[in-house]
């Protein structure tokens, strides 16, 4: 390499940029940052809802991703490999957040819950839970339910939220959750049921019970 | 359809669970006097909505107890609402999955000039 002339070299450059730019990409890491940034960014925001967090956490992950190149296989695509690694920050970041703050959230939903049903503990007839339609596979193409979702996520109080998105996106069993943020698995049960609670609410009344929507 | 047979609606004040019009549980309004003793026996032997929205949601994190998911099933029979709000925890369960994926379309963050540059030359220094 050392031997080739200079020319040769912007030559190269200039030729593979274009035809074969996704495999060069996943050797280049200057080139992640605005290929896959943009994208880092967005998830780990909905995750963590800080930018300055949000924008240290993908600068890690690109590190990482940098360091860990060489056993960048190519089984997958480079993106998802960079979110599996966006997801272990995630991880790490709980983590410090459990050790350092109390994780639990219980005040939330107490009252809330409870117009949801008479007194007697039925559900109230006129807001019990309607069919959803359509199904899971065909809602997956439809971009307004995502903005919704990421809406009603948003609208869940962050530490609920963040349990929520462990347990459901990152398939972390409750046991492990617990012990990344310090807390007893009562506590996580509670605030499990308290995100799906408000979750599965605010999806039924902007989206599947929406008459604005289009189904 | 009005008939002698609806005349305990005017008896009782209130009855546990009448029908949504689309309900599809078994059963479906308390048409006649034995139906709704079978309601009143289940909600003695059930727990009540609340409690079984609760086991539903402790069900998609660790494998509940046998009589448990029984007394579900049979919750079910009389309780639409319930049975539609398990389906609607696995429907949120199956999307959520996928949001990681989805976010990059409804998502317009964009990372700011000055971090973005901060990361090239960081990752230019580590390289």
């Amino acid at each position: 390499m050392s031997l080739r002339p200079g020319g040769l070299d912007d030559e190269f450059e200039t030729v593979s940029a274009p035809s074969a730019a996704s495999s060069k990409n996943a050797n280049d890491p200057a080139l992640w940052v605005d290929e896959h940034g943009d994208v880092l960014y967005r998830y780990a925001l909905a995750r963590v809802r800080k930018p300055d967090v949000a924008q240290d956490l993908v600068q890690e992950t690109l590190l990482a991703a940098m360091r860990a190149r060489d056993r960048f296989a190519g089984q997958s695509s480079v993106r998802s490999w960079l979110c599996g690694i966006l997801k272990h920050k995630l991880c790490d970041y709980y983590r410090k957040l459990g050790r350092e703050t109390s994780f639990t959230d219980l005040e939330f939903l107490a009252d809330e819950c409870s117009e949801k049903f008479v007194p007697e503990g039925f559900w109230v007839h006129m807001t019990g839970p309607k069919e959803w339609r359509p199904e899971p596979d065909e809602v997956m193409h439809r971009e307004d339910f995502w903005q919704t979702m990421k809406d009603c996520l948003s609208k869940l109080p962050e530490r609920v939220a963040t349990v929520f998105m462990m347990r459901e996106m990152d398939d972390v069993e409750s046991k492990e959750i617990c012990a990344i943020l310090a807390i007893s698995e009562n506590n996580l049960w509670v605030m499990l049921h308290r995100a799906r609670m408000g979750l599965r609410e605010c999806l039924a009344l902007n989206w599947f019970e929406n008459p604005a929507v289009h189904r | 359809m009005k008939g002698p047979w609806r005349d305990w609606r005017e008896w009782r004040e209130w009855t546990p669970n009448p029908r949504p019009a689309d309900d599809t549980s078994a059963f479906q309004e308390h048409r006649n006097r034995l139906q709704l003793r079978i309601v009143l026996l289940i909600t003695r032997f059930t727990p009540r909505c609340p409690e079984v929205v609760r086991l539903l949601s402790l069900g998609m994190d660790k494998p509940l107890a046998l009589s448990t998911r029984l007394k579900l099933r049979i919750h079910y029979l009389m309780c639409s609402f319930c049975e539609r709000y398990a389906k609607q925890l696995k429907y949120m369960r199956t999307t959520a999955h996928e949001f990681p994926d989805k976010i990059g379309e409804v998502s317009d963050a964009k990372l700011p000039a000055d971090i973005r540059k901060r990361m090239k030359d960081a990752l230019k220094s580590d390289l």
